[in-house]
């Protein structure tokens, strides 16, 4: 058996332009839409909806946010941390992940949202850490830059240390609540934690309880060698767009090593593989499904280098589209730059650029079809499951439907996918298997 | 007719979890049920807003430890309010939530965007209550080693706002075009950065997500002090304010009328809902006897020292009343923390003895005493004499569902028959219902 994740973020579904979109791209900012996600998701038994975040209107290709705002690609986006509490009381079992920055959060803050979460999810909220990647987004918080790639991850690493120590500032058995002597807490058990480090001061104690069932489920996506790193220390379950069997082995092998050097168990760190499925009636329906998807070529070209743009903060704008994919480094997003390059080797930037997806592997078919292939691709890697995602402009009612009505049962039916959850935290249901 | 809010004293922190009517709060106050009801109710009785108070410390003025403090749960434990206005607005239609939001505390850019998300959650009914944090305690959970000058903290909130404002209108209103066959889903030219450079933030924006239903969530202000004053004149819809006569409930109204015509702004743009504490009961035998069990219980030594204890946190940290003899005369000082709220309590003290002091009346807001009916027309009377754009904040000290109930289902009745409160929300938005007379 293998886990299920979905990433997704609070913004308007980019279906709003196909025939699937209905009103949502008008009413998702009442989270309703996310709402019902939630819930078909709790039905097909998912472990955690994953809510990206970013925090900027970015304006590199092309010098203008007209390709960004055209495509609706990184804004408009919400708080992904107000949606949380919703999704919550609509649903019982599933873990629901917000994106919180380490570069733009201060430490208590972000301590204390978390472990207001935790109590009022009854222990179901988990942190996706982020550093954050783009200059824009440190322009809107009082920076000219943001801080160097690896520098990012030596902060992180401090504030989580300082989250941890503000949770733990309460002791286990502080909180008493004698009737007889009005006794509410011990304050013998409840202390400061007087952190001065390299990048923080923070006085503490914790001004709340400590979160339920112990810290939150911890969710990564570093890519980088730095941001492997920080992700096999610290993370709970670490998301990863590796592509191809070769690079998901070479990627599980690496963080489980690199977890181990830190003294952890690797199975306690659950490595799942983005997938996009694109299912159909039969086979041949499935494939003409993916054709259309490929069709939009056009679209997919702009829309691509318009992200890639966003996320390294290069101006893909300025090079020729029929040129080879140029050559060039970030501050930013390293491995997504990376990848491009990868795949775009010996590619025009526009061949390049339309055909480029960020999947672990092609998964088209009927749901028994793709439902057998991800068992074999997580039977011949080892991981521990996969964070389904969904083509550009594919997130609709009917794609949820598709995943959560039709490939989770096939999966379910082959025994790769769990039928029920067990009565535990979030994070107990993460390491059930 | 007038407005009202309630205030919730303690955030979503800890209402008391001993005494008669506290059943099993110590243990369930985490979760949101408490304030859901709270909420329900407040809609019942036709307020406009719920008034999220929040502070980020565990305060150890008083006595030098957190030995009182944890002791009674005073001030602290208290979860961030932020994340419970989504819950508290899917269980009510009307209410406005107004969480506070410190300007030390939020990057402006988090908070305006937090502000827009929750607009859009709660389909136009969210607020923020904007203060600059009491004491050093909280400065120091956020990497200062002391907090500002009370005069910088406001010249501070003043930039703050101006950044969140800017950043507010950063999408124009047509911005968004959903044009389904170009398509297009917004117009880049009608999204502006700020390129804010102040002396306390720097921000490029624009802001990464679109207006809501209110464009511009409402704007709370609690500070009466000038700094404070002048803050609300220039951004706040609504206020908090302590008064305790209606004619220095006038005498406050007619200064912010000035300073509000000052800024460019009418009077009628800022509802300043005056603190009260009532003693409302079927009887005004009923609540005369409240009031004296009220004064009973604020002798009892353990209640002296709960009050001591608030008076060291408004010191801002600065003074300990634990070290002053209780029979000699108060101390003068008013400290740097919250001085408006430092100055009420202690005027006209000069004479008394500390414990006389801590014993004596709260002196939090005016006082009305009597039945529903008796009360409900003394509101009345003092919102005629302060004027126009008044209303009042409710605060219960030691809350718990029964004084909720006293005030939404045996006050409220009573003002409403005689014309003083709403019967209806007439409008969708907590500002349109707000400003509406």
């Amino acid at each position: 058996m293998f886990h299920l994740g979905w990433f997704t973020n609070f913004m308007p579904p980019k279906s709003w332009r196909t025939h699937w979109g209905g009103h949502d791209a008008e009413e998702w900012a009442t989270g309703k839409f996310y709402v019902d996600f939630a819930k078909s998701l709790e039905r097909a038994c998912f472990d955690y909806i994953m809510l990206e975040d970013s925090l900027m209107v970015p304006d590199i290709f092309g010098g203008t946010a007209e390709v960004e705002l055209k495509h609706s690609l990184y804004a408009p986006k919400h708080d992904p941390v107000h949606l949380a509490p919703l999704l919550a009381n609509a649903t019982e079992h599933l873990g629901i992940v917000a994106t919180m920055s380490t570069s733009f959060y201060p430490p208590f803050m972000l301590a204390r949202t978390l472990a207001t979460l935790s109590h009022l999810t009854n222990g179901r909220v988990g942190w996706n850490i982020v550093t954050s990647s783009e200059h824009r987004s440190a322009q809107n918080f009082g920076m000219d830059e943001l801080w160097q790639h690896d520098n990012r991850y030596d902060r992180a690493d401090e504030f989580v240390k300082i989250a941890e120590l503000l949770w733990g500032s309460w002791g286990d058995d502080a909180v008493v609540m004698d009737r007889e002597t009005w006794a509410y807490a011990d304050y013998s058990k409840v202390r400061p934690i007087d952190f001065k480090g390299k990048y923080y001061a923070v006085r503490g104690p914790l001004n709340t309880l400590p979160p339920k069932h112990g810290k939150p489920v911890y969710c990564q996506a570093g890519g980088s060698p730095r941001g492997r790193e920080f992700a096999a220390r610290h993370a709970d379950t670490v998301i990863t767009a590796a592509a191809g069997i070769p690079a998901m082995k070479e990627y599980r092998s690496d963080i489980r090593a690199r977890a181990e050097r830190f003294g952890r168990d690797p199975d306690s760190v659950k490595l799942m593989f983005l997938l996009s499925p694109v299912l159909g009636d039969t086979e041949a329906e499935a494939r003409a499904a993916a054709g259309r998807l490929a069709a939009t070529s056009g679209w997919n070209a702009e829309s691509t280098l318009a992200h890639l743009s966003a996320v390294t903060e290069n101006d893909f704008s300025v090079y020729d589209l029929d040129g080879p994919v140029p050559e060039l480094d970030t501050n930013g997003h390293k491995s997504t730059l990376a990848d491009f390059f990868r795949n775009g080797h010996g590619k025009t930037l526009k061949e390049a650029a339309s055909k480029w997806e960020i999947d672990s592997f092609p998964a088209v078919g009927t749901p028994d079809q793709v439902a057998e292939r991800m068992g074999e691709v997580m039977a011949e890697v080892g991981g521990d499951g996969y964070l389904i995602s969904n083509h550009g402009e594919t997130l609709h009612r009917r794609y949820i439907g598709e995943i959560t009505e039709g490939l989770v049962p096939a999966l379910q039916r082959m025994g790769l996918a769990r039928t029920s959850y067990s009565r535990g935290t979030f994070r107990e249901n993460l390491l059930a298997f | 007719m007038f407005h009202l809010g309630w205030f919730l004293g303690n955030g979503t922190g800890m209402y008391p979890w001993y005494g008669t009517w506290a059943n099993t709060y110590g243990r369930d106050w985490t979760k949101p049920d408490f304030f859901i009801d709270l909420a329900t109710s407040l809609e019942r009785g036709g307020f406009d807003l719920l008034f999220i108070e929040d502070t980020a410390m565990l305060e150890d003025t008083y006595g030098g430890s957190l030995d009182m403090t944890l002791k009674y749960g005073m001030m602290a434990p208290k979860n961030d309010p932020m994340p419970y206005i989504p819950l508290l607005a899917q269980a009510t239609r009307h209410l406005g939530l107004v969480g506070t939001v410190s300007t030390i505390q939020y990057p402006p850019y988090l908070a305006a965007r937090q502000a827009v998300t929750l607009d859009h959650l709660t389909e136009g009914r969210a607020g923020i209550n904007v203060v600059t944090s009491v004491s050093h305690r909280v400065a120091q959970n956020y990497g200062y080693d002391q907090h500002l000058s009370p005069a910088e903290r406001y010249e501070m909130a003043q930039e703050w706002m101006d950044v969140v404002s800017a950043l507010w209108e950063s999408w124009d209103p047509d911005a968004v075009v959903l044009d389904y066959d170009e398509p297009r889903y917004a117009d880049y030219t009608k999204v502006h950065p700020i390129n804010h450079e102040g002396k306390y933030f720097k921000c490029r924006g624009p802001l990464n997500t679109i207006p809501g239903p209110q464009r511009r969530p409402v704007v709370a202000q609690a500070g009466n002090s000038t700094g404070g004053r002048e803050l609300a004149a220039a951004h706040a819809d609504t206020m908090l304010a302590l008064a305790k006569t209606p004619d220095e409930m006038k005498a406050l109204r007619d200064d912010m009328d000035a300073r509000l015509i000052a800024h460019g702004r009418k009077p009628g743009d800022l509802k300043i809902l005056f603190m009260t504490v009532p003693f409302a009961a079927e009887t005004d035998g009923d609540a005369q006897e409240l009031v004296r069990r009220e004064e009973d219980a604020r002798r009892d030594p353990e209640a002296i020292a709960q009050r001591l204890w608030y008076l060291s946190y408004t010191s801002g940290g600065t003074i300990d009343y634990s070290r002053y003899d209780l029979d000699g005369p108060v101390p003068q000082e008013i400290g740097v923390g919250e001085t408006t709220t430092s100055k009420a309590w202690l005027e006209n003290s000069e004479n008394l003895t500390l414990r006389e002091l801590a014993s004596g009346p709260l002196n939090y807001g005016i006082d009305f005493v009597g039945s529903f009916d008796t009360v409900a027309a003394k509101m009345g009377e003092a919102i005629e004499v302060a004027g126009p754009n008044s209303g009042y904040l409710f605060y219960q000290p030691r809350m718990s569902r029964k004084d909720v109930i006293n005030i939404t289902d045996g006050l409220c009745p009573a003002l409403r028959r005689r014309g003083l409160i709403r019967s209806s929300y007439e409008h969708k938005t907590f500002r349109e219902n707000l400003l509406a007379f």
